[in-house]
């Protein structure tokens, strides 16, 4: 049936919610060849039509074959369009909540045109925050409101040392506990070397 | 009784910035009906540079009172609270902005072009003018590398990939000002009611009706 490939693609994007499901080459493959098929298909038959003019067009028989082609075909592109729309946005929320730099397991789903729209997004997003006041400020911080000063956290990996902005020098071992200052531990939240324990 | 006093005398000494009319109060409390109205509002609302650089002018300005306390005032820690509150809000405010950017950005490019044809003021900051712009370049760029094998695609799609905001979406308000003659529009061309507003009254409305109001101030969302 026509569309349904396209329709499978968007089923798999949806059911995976903010995981990036990997990049389905093979699958987008065959919705593009369904695309040719479709567009080549709807061309011969326009032409038909359009040569008979002896009949009215609409009550040629080929008319609804060529409707049908038609729709199908605006279908496929659209649901080909959102796919690839709709893995940007996944994406751009990874953006937020890993920063510019994202883990291994996900770059391996992602398509080469996806690598390079994220780096794109990264750069224009920087500029952006340079661009705010005087000195630039960093909209990747500051995610949830401040409830107090002080965080307690578990560092899951060795960091080796790590400098405070008041120049105390921590050393971070694997499972130590650290009562920190929030400000300064939040990038390392979310890079996960930190784990925040509530 | 007495430390509490001083306490807030030095507080207060701290918070006020001599050269400027607004106390940090004042413009904490127009950043923060700012910073709702953003976030209730569907659509994206004109940017309020003026405060948005106050407050940054007074987060640095308070930062740089703030080192030269003695790190053993336990003073300092509150302030250092009062002023991640304040970047909070402040980083919030440009969050929830660029997140409407994002999603409507054909739209939002759109209505600026026109905006910007009849010399109105644009409602995006230069600096996100050219984030939108970008992100739109962007986005086109990677939505051609995989569709170019179509003939035409763009042209045929371009109305259909224009994400609209719902107007149309219900939300609460409360009036600052008696707004009267609010004509409630539901969508049926002769029927249409006038209410009147009084001032501190709260009410759950359509945002359609009121997108004027919130823009002009008379009426904020909560």
């Amino acid at each position: 049936m026509f569309g349904e490939k396209a329709g499978n693609l968007i089923k798999e994007l949806s059911r995976c919610e903010n995981v990036l499901p990997p990049y389905n080459t093979d699958m987008v493959k065959e919705v593009c060849a369904e695309i040719k098929q479709l567009d080549d298909l709807n061309r011969s038959n326009g032409a038909i039509v359009a040569n008979e003019s002896g009949l009215a067009v609409n009550s040629n028989p080929l008319y609804p074959t060529l409707r049908i082609g038609v729709t199908a075909l605006k279908r496929n592109v659209r649901c080909l369009i959102a796919y690839h729309h709709n893995r940007l946005r996944i994406l751009r929320t990874m953006r937020w909540e890993f920063g510019s730099v994202l883990p291994a397991d996900i770059k391996v789903n992602m398509s080469s045109e996806e690598v390079e729209w994220f780096c794109q997004y990264s750069r224009n997003l920087a500029k952006y925050m340079r661009s705010i006041g005087e000195d630039g400020l960093n909209l990747g911080l500051d995610l949830r409101p401040p409830k107090s000063l002080y965080i307690e956290v578990r560092c899951l990996v060795d960091y080796g040392k790590f400098e405070l902005s008041d120049g105390t020098v921590l050393l971070l071992k694997k499972d130590s506990r650290h009562y920190l200052p929030r400000t300064e531990c939040e990038e390392l939240i979310t890079k996960g070397i930190f784990q925040h324990i509530l | 009784m007495e430390v509490d006093n001083e306490g807030e005398t030095e507080m207060a000494s701290l918070e006020l910035e001599d050269d400027d009319d607004l106390t940090l109060e004042q413009v904490l409390e127009m950043m923060e009906v700012a910073w709702l109205n953003e976030k209730f509002a569907p659509e994206i609302l004109p940017h309020k540079r003026e405060i948005v650089e106050l407050l940054l002018g007074q987060i640095t300005y308070l930062e740089e009172r703030l080192q030269q306390l003695p790190s053993t005032d336990f003073k300092k820690g509150i302030h250092q609270m009062e002023i991640d509150r304040l970047r909070y809000l402040l980083t919030s405010y440009l969050r929830l902005r660029l997140e409407k950017i994002e999603t409507f950005h054909k739209q939002i490019l759109l209505e600026e072009e026109k905006r910007a044809d009849e010399n109105e003021a644009l409602y995006l900051s230069p600096k996100e003018l050219e984030f939108a712009q970008e992100f739109e370049q962007d986005l086109e760029a990677h939505l051609a590398a995989n569709m170019n094998f179509c003939p035409n695609w763009q042209e045929s799609t371009a109305t259909e990939r224009i994400v609209q905001p719902n107007l149309n979406s219900m939300v609460f308000l409360k009036a600052k000002k008696d707004v009267e003659g609010i004509a409630i529009d539901d969508g049926k061309a002769e029927s249409s009611d006038l209410i009147d507003l009084a001032s501190g009254s709260q009410v759950l409305i359509n945002y359609n009706n009121v997108a004027s109001l919130v823009k002009n101030g008379d009426v904020h969302l909560i």
